[in-house]
This record gives structure tokens, sequence and C-alpha cells, in this order.
């Protein structure tokens, strides 16, 4: 649609072309509509995300690995910290298709329900270095000055720390235990070696789009700080936080399993992956099937956050390639 | 550049006192207390209060830090109060093992990511490429340690012990005490699966991300030139193409230092080696402050001189980089 002071017909213009200075007095003015509107950055990487076979594969992996979570108690045959002493070391059969562990108990549904564990430390543990970090770093960012230099004084001391080594004490202090309060502690101890990365990642995008124009009007119209950050700021660094979330995922899964296999995870008999795995290596010669499936659950998890992050990467951000 | 250089080391010293000091006061706030295991079942009140003297334990934490550091300028790193054994002497014992498998497992690295990220790359969106990246992003998604059961399973257990599944044998010539074995076949032996555990995940790495700035550089004005003045594909691809492609990989492999020590950790246990990685665990979980102290002293310095070495490769990589 096309303003025009005078009332003769004047054809429509498209962005900045040579027929502009053709145009008599006040050039028109051309109003963007809604329909033109509507493709946002973010549709535009939806739509890419869908035409992406990788990034799909991934998305379906999460999905049926979210179900698997959810439905652990429904899909797990049996209790997954029953042990039968009748029935230990047993091979691959109807009955136990991934075989029964040193203490009879069946393995499928220690892995069903490892997939707990796994996903909720792997996912709360980002969220919470995310609602940490992202905060510091736009307000660091924003901000500049003594407020920065403090905040990221205190990110790179824990930058400055080799990560598992950071992790490793943290977990002593907390002392690993089982249940959910032993979950709740690995998941401290990830999102403290991950709350940097946001703040350094978010606070680098602030301190661009900060100068930008419209912050600038946003200014001039007399917006509060808060407002301007939440509703102007935030929006636009939110393509990189969400790909290094869900990549993040991936790395958390990782340090989640490590943990628990050296025996700093949550604790026995909560199921899971990373001690299984430990736990089994022991009895390799006995039954060498009990470590191969809770390291193949760790390795197809991560794939999936991997390959979902990937196409997620390539769909909203391609400059963080 | 010798400046630079000499900024740089003196930017050192900070960084690991930071770090040993953060270290040993969380250690110290670790529930339990050595004493009580180092009693055992002699466990007195009065013993515990005399013990905690004679290792300076009842002194307040940052009187502790200045003793301990106090020492460490005149080379004492301080004696384990669980084994009473010299610190120093256990690190030096522990070092070789550690210094080979990470060596050996980034040579690894290094020899399946170079070629297969130059092929990926000069030969985009083939089936070579493809496989070189279905492998490298399998690769990035296991944990070392599952590598290291599947070797384990394949080699170990399913060729009838071909490889040894623990333990450790030196090579002739770095057996630090008069009683480990040493032989050169032994050692590649026992060193083979744990340097391709650790390995393999670092390649599939390095494999994604030199062949993502690989295929950027390619398409760069002066590699048309280079390919334009007649060179031939191979100095055009080597030396101008994968030598600044490098330089972002080589920063990203800088900061993976952290994760590599996690991954020698885990990778020690797993095949029982007696480096420094199953040190620091054992000591950080028997609360060893010791031991402790002296694992992340070795790591804080490990860590900073790595950046440091990241830094100066920039300007072996690009003469253009130059520190003032």
């Amino acid at each position: 649609m096309a303003i025009s002071p005078e009332p003769r017909p004047v054809p429509p213009i498209s962005g900045g072309s040579l027929r502009e200075a053709d145009l008599p007095g006040v050039a028109a003015i051309t109003v963007p509509t809604r329909a033109a509107a509507s493709t946002s950055p973010f549709v535009e990487g939806i739509r890419r995300l869908r035409k992406s076979v990788t990034a799909l594969v991934g998305v379906a992996i999460v999905a049926v690995l979210l179900v698997v979570a959810l439905f652990a108690d429904v899909l797990a045959p049996q209790s997954p910290i029953a042990s039968n002493q009748a029935q230990t070391f047993q091979r691959p059969s109807w009955d136990h298709p991934l075989g029964t562990d040193q203490l009879g108990r069946d393995m499928l549904s220690r892995v069903i329900h490892g997939t707990r564990i796994s996903l909720l430390v792997g996912v709360s543990s980002v969220l919470l270095a995310l609602f940490v970090g992202v905060p510091f770093g736009m307000i660091a960012g924003f901000y500049g000055g003594r407020i920065d230099t403090a905040i990221m004084r205190v990110m790179d001391l824990i930058l400055a720390f080799p990560i598992y080594l950071l992790a490793i004490i943290l977990m002593v202090i907390f002392t690993p235990t089982a249940g959910l309060i032993g979950t709740m502690k690995v998941t401290g101890a990830i999102a403290i070696v991950r709350i940097p990365i946001y703040a350094r990642l978010v606070r680098g995008s602030v301190l661009s789009i900060k100068e930008k124009e419209y912050i600038e009007s946003c200014r001039a119209l007399g917006q509060h700080d808060p407002t301007i950050l939440f509703k102007h700021v935030l929006p636009n660094c939110l393509a990189p936080i969400i790909v290094t979330t869900t990549l993040g995922i991936a790395t958390s899964i990782i340090v989640e399993a490590t943990l628990s296999f050296l025996g700093l995870g949550t604790q026995p008999p909560t199921p899971s992956w990373g001690w299984d795995l430990k736990a089994n290596v022991a009895f390799i010669q006995a039954n060498a099937w009990l470590s191969l499936f809770p390291g193949l659950a760790i390795f197809v998890t991560v794939l999936g956050f991997n390959l979902f992050g990937d196409g997620l990467r390539d769909a909203l951000d391609p400059r963080l390639k | 550049m010798r400046t630079y250089i000499l900024k740089r080391i003196f930017e050192i010293v900070p960084t690991i006192l930071m770090i040993t000091f953060v270290v040993f006061v969380m250690m110290r706030s670790v529930p339990g207390d050595p004493v009580v295991s180092l009693l055992g079942d002699a466990y007195t009140e009065e013993d515990a209060i005399k013990a905690r003297e004679a290792y300076g334990l009842n002194k307040p934490i940052v009187v502790q830090y200045f003793i301990w550091l106090g020492k460490l300028v005149q080379g004492d790193w301080g004696t384990s109060i669980l084994s009473g054994r010299p610190v120093l002497q256990d690190v030096m014992i522990r070092l070789p093992v550690t210094l080979e498998l990470i060596v050996l497992s980034m040579g690894v690295a290094l020899l399946i990511a170079i070629p297969a990220a130059i092929i990926g790359a000069i030969r985009q969106n083939t089936w070579s490429d493809y496989t070189a990246t279905t492998i490298a992003m399998v690769g990035v998604s296991i944990p070392e340690f599952f590598i290291g059961v599947l070797f384990l399973l394949i080699f170990s257990i399913g060729m009838g012990g071909l490889l040894p599944s623990s333990g450790w044998m030196y090579l002739p010539g770095t057996c630090p005490t008069m009683v480990c074995g040493a032989s050169i076949w032994g050692n590649v032996q026992h060193v083979l699966m744990p340097a391709f555990a650790l390995g393999v995940g670092r390649a599939a790495l390095l494999t994604r991300l030199l062949r993502a700035s690989m295929l950027e550089v390619i398409r760069t004005e002066y590699v048309t030139t280079a390919r334009a003045k007649g060179l031939a594909e191979r100095p055009v691809v080597l030396k101008h193409a994968l030598k600044n492609a490098l330089i972002p990989t080589v920063t990203v492999m800088g900061l993976q230092v952290g994760f590599l020590i996690g991954g020698a950790i885990v990778v020690e246990t797993l095949f029982a080696m007696p480096g420094l990685g199953t040190f620091g665990i054992d000591a950080i979980i028997a609360r060893d402050y010791q031991q402790v102290q002296g694992f992340a002293l070795i790591t804080a310095f490990a860590f900073v001189v790595i950046n440091l070495l990241v830094d100066l490769t920039y300007t072996f990589l690009d003469p253009r980089i130059r520190y003032a």
C-alpha cells in the first residue's frame, strides 16, 4: 500500500530503486503490511528447521525420550530397583529383553527409568544456568562500567577452572545422595559451571544490540530500563541462547553421566546410566551386555540433542556455524 | 613478542594462585574431616586435636593457605595426611602416565581429524563428506568412557585379551621407582585403548570445527588467487586453506582443555591407570587436602600453559597476528 500526498496514482515502490528519483515532491512511503511483517526470523527459522532431515531426526529422538521419561512407570516392565538374587546376570531374553544385573534387576526397566534422571538433570541444569546467567549477562552488557567488571570477574573466575575439576569438587561438597535431592545436587553443580557460558554469550550480544537505533528510540520514548531489556534487547539475542541451550543439554547429559560414572552423581538405588555403566564394567567378563545398554542410552540421548541443536543453529543463526 | 610472552607468564601466576586458593577453601568446606579417617577406629578427641595441630589444620584457612604457599615456593608440595607420602613425589610418579595419555590422544585426534576435515570440505556434499560428518556427529555424542567400554569389549574380551584391560607398563627410562615394570611393547599395549578412547571424541569435535572453517576459507579470494596462479591443489589446500582454517579451530581446542582433563580422569579410572587423573579423583573423594592441592596446582598450571601455547600458535599460523 502506498500513501501519496498527491491524488494522482503512483506506481508502488519496492525499496530504494532508481525510480524513486523520478518522483516529484515527497517520495511515496511504503508501509509494511501485516502479511509482510509476519515472516519473523523465528517463523523463517522454523520453516528452515522443518526442511532439515537431521534436525527432524533429532527432534524425533528427543520426543521419544520425553515420552519414555514421562511414562517410565507405565513403560518399564518391572521395578528398576527390585532385586532378585535368583536371577542375576541373565542374558537378554523375553522376560528381560536387556538382561539383568548383578542384583538381578531388570536392565530394561533401569535404562527406561534412567531416562528420567538424565533428561531431568540435562534440561534443568541448563535452564537453571540460563535463568541465572542471562540476567547477569544482560545487566553486565547493558550497564557496563563497574557492574560489568564485577559480574564478569566472577564469571571469569568460574571459567578459569577446568570444568570437571570444579564440578567434581562441588559434588564432593554437596555430598552425593539418592533420589530427587541427589538429582538436584547434580543439577546445581552442573548449572554453576555453565552459568558463565550464558553470561558471556548474552553480554556480547547485548553490547552490540544496545548501540542500535531502535534502543535509542526506546530511550527517547522514555521507556524504563527493564522494559527495554526484556521487550527489546532480550528478544534480539534469543537465537544464540536457544542454540546454546539445546547443545548445552547434550553437554550437560555427558557431564551428568561422567559424574555418575565417577560415583559422584545421583546415588543408587536411583537408576542412573553413568552409574550403571560403571557398576557393570566390573562384571564385563560375566555379562558384556550389561554395560552396553546404559552406554547406548547415553549415546542416543546426546545424539538426539546434538542433531536438534545443530539443526536449530543452521536454521536460526547461520552465522554461528 | 618477548615482552608479550613475559607479560603472559606473569599473568599465569595470579591465575594459578586464584585457582589453588579457591580449591583450598572449597576442599575445607567439604563435610567430613581427614583426621577422622586418619585415626580410624583409634579415634579419640584428644588425638584428633593433636593431629589437627600437627598438620596445622586448627589455624584459620587463609593462614593455612599461606603456609602451604610458603612451603611451595621452597619446593615443598606438602605431605599427604593420609598416606604420609610427599605430594610432589606422587605427582612426579603419575605425571608421565597422564602426559603420555594426553599427548598420544591429541596425536590420534589430529591424525583422524585433519584428513577427515579436508576431505569433507573439498568434497562438500558428496558421499565422502556425508560419511565424515556423520561419523563426526556420532563421535561427539559418545562419552569417552563408553568408547572405552566398547574397546574393552572388542579388543580385551572379544579378542581373547589382545590388549590388557587395566593397569600400566612404563616406557623404559620413565619408570620413577625401582618396582615398576617397563617395556616398549607393554607400554604400547597399555596405552592404545585409553589414548584412542580419549582421542576419538576430540577427533570428532576437531573434524566438525575444522571442516566448517575450511569451507569458509576455501571460498575466500586468496584461495582462488592461489589456484589461479597455477598452484597445485595440494599446496593450495595444505598451505593456504588449512593453515588459516586452523586458527578458529585452535581457539576452540584451547577452550576444550577443561574437558580433556575430565576425560583423562574418566579414562584413567576406567582402565585403572596410575595417572594424575585417578590420583586427583581419589584424593578429592578421600579429602586428602595436600594431595588435592597438588592436583589442583598441576592442573591449573597445565590449563594456563596450554592456553598460552594456543595464543602463541596463532603467530605461527598467521604471521600477521603479532603481539606487541
